[in-house]
């Protein structure tokens, strides 16, 4: 309880504990928390865990995504679901290609020369697509949130 | 954050681009955390919030602050994925990841002793905010963990001023009922 200017007492708002906390409160009002502190023991205990509780929230320290993750135009869900699905078709299409490509000159009349151009061909698109396939298992597993459950 | 970054960035400037990208995700990404408790959706989240703040900058005031703005973003996105999720707006998080798989990092070497006990008080804060309805973790993320003004809390959960005090200290009295709740006695820390 504080007193107006009339000397009433007055019952005393606890959300002013709050405001006095964060320093958001006008002169009139922190000089009412102040009196009602020095008078009120349970006042006191409730501002200092308010307190803690501040302190433990500002201090927490959580850990972010790298820099890398953020550019202004980021991947949402469908661009990274569409990329996986396309990248997926890609391999399907690309194997398929290739074998009948391949059995094709393998069983054709083509002069030597003509089969190891295509076989050169093919084999050097293998390895390409090949080593692309390593970086991003590499990547994957070296993701520091890999062990995160979805 | 500075007008100039945000001005370089609304001419074009990529350097000013890619750094005002690089903070607001950042920050975006802290405050989504808070409100949803879980990496991915979090990081969603912010990335989806991120993309559509460059979208509208250039309309933005820039005599502005800038963090009330893309934090309005990131909890207008978060009301339209729990309205495509049909999760009622008031809801307590439900945890789809145990809490020790994605606690916060501490620097536990920077006080070993009195970081214990702070680490504790963290861990459970955390552990507590999941069961805070959403306009409770709204404005302890504004507060707490943001450090945003009242009035700027004001402009980003589009309340009025007077509304905030009394929201955010019903927020933390729930918040301290659950400490409570786990055993927590803060009279033996002091």
């Amino acid at each position: 309880m504080s007193e107006d200017r009339l000397g009433m007492r007055m019952p005393f708002d606890e959300e002013l504990l709050s405001g006095y906390l964060d320093g958001a409160l006008t002169q009139q009002d922190t000089q009412r928390v102040r009196v009602h502190l020095e008078e009120s023991t349970s006042a006191r205990a409730l501002l200092e865990e308010l307190r803690m509780m501040r302190e433990a929230s500002m201090s927490s320290r959580i850990e972010t995504p790298g820099d890398a993750q953020w550019s202004e135009v980021p991947k949402t869900p469908a661009s990274r679901w569409s990329k996986r699905a396309g990248f997926s078709l890609l391999l399907v299409w690309l194997t398929v290609v290739s074998g009948v490509v391949l059995w094709g000159v393998a069983t054709g009349t083509e002069a030597w020369w003509e089969k190891a151009l295509v076989f050169g061909g093919i084999a050097g698109l293998g390895l390409l697509f090949f080593s692309v396939l390593q970086d991003r298992i590499r990547t994957s597993r070296t993701d520091r949130y890999r062990g995160v459950k979805k | 954050m500075e007008r100039r970054l945000v001005e370089l960035a609304r001419e074009g400037d990529p350097k000013a681009r890619e750094e005002l990208a690089q903070r607001c995700g950042t920050a975006a990404f802290r405050f989504a955390m808070v409100l949803v408790s879980e990496r991915e959706v979090a990081s969603e989240l912010s990335q989806d919030a991120l993309l559509r703040f460059f979208v509208t900058l250039p309309s933005f005031d820039v005599s502005r602050p800038v963090l009330p703005w893309l934090f309005r973003i990131v909890r207008n996105r978060l009301a339209d994925m729990r309205r495509r999720e049909r999760t009622p707006a008031g809801a307590a998080l439900r945890f789809a990841v145990p809490i020790e798989d994605w606690l916060p990092v501490t620097d536990r070497f920077a006080d070993p002793h009195g970081d214990i006990e702070r680490l504790e008080l963290q861990q459970l804060v955390w552990r507590c905010l999941g069961q805070l309805k959403l306009p409770h973790r709204e404005i302890i993320a504004l507060r707490d963990f943001q450090d945003l003004s009242y009035r700027e809390i004001a402009t980003v959960l589009e309340i009025p001023m007077g509304t905030v005090m009394s929201r955010l200290h019903a927020a933390r009295m729930a918040l301290r009922g659950h400490l409570l709740e786990t055993g927590y006695h803060f009279g033996e820390r002091r």
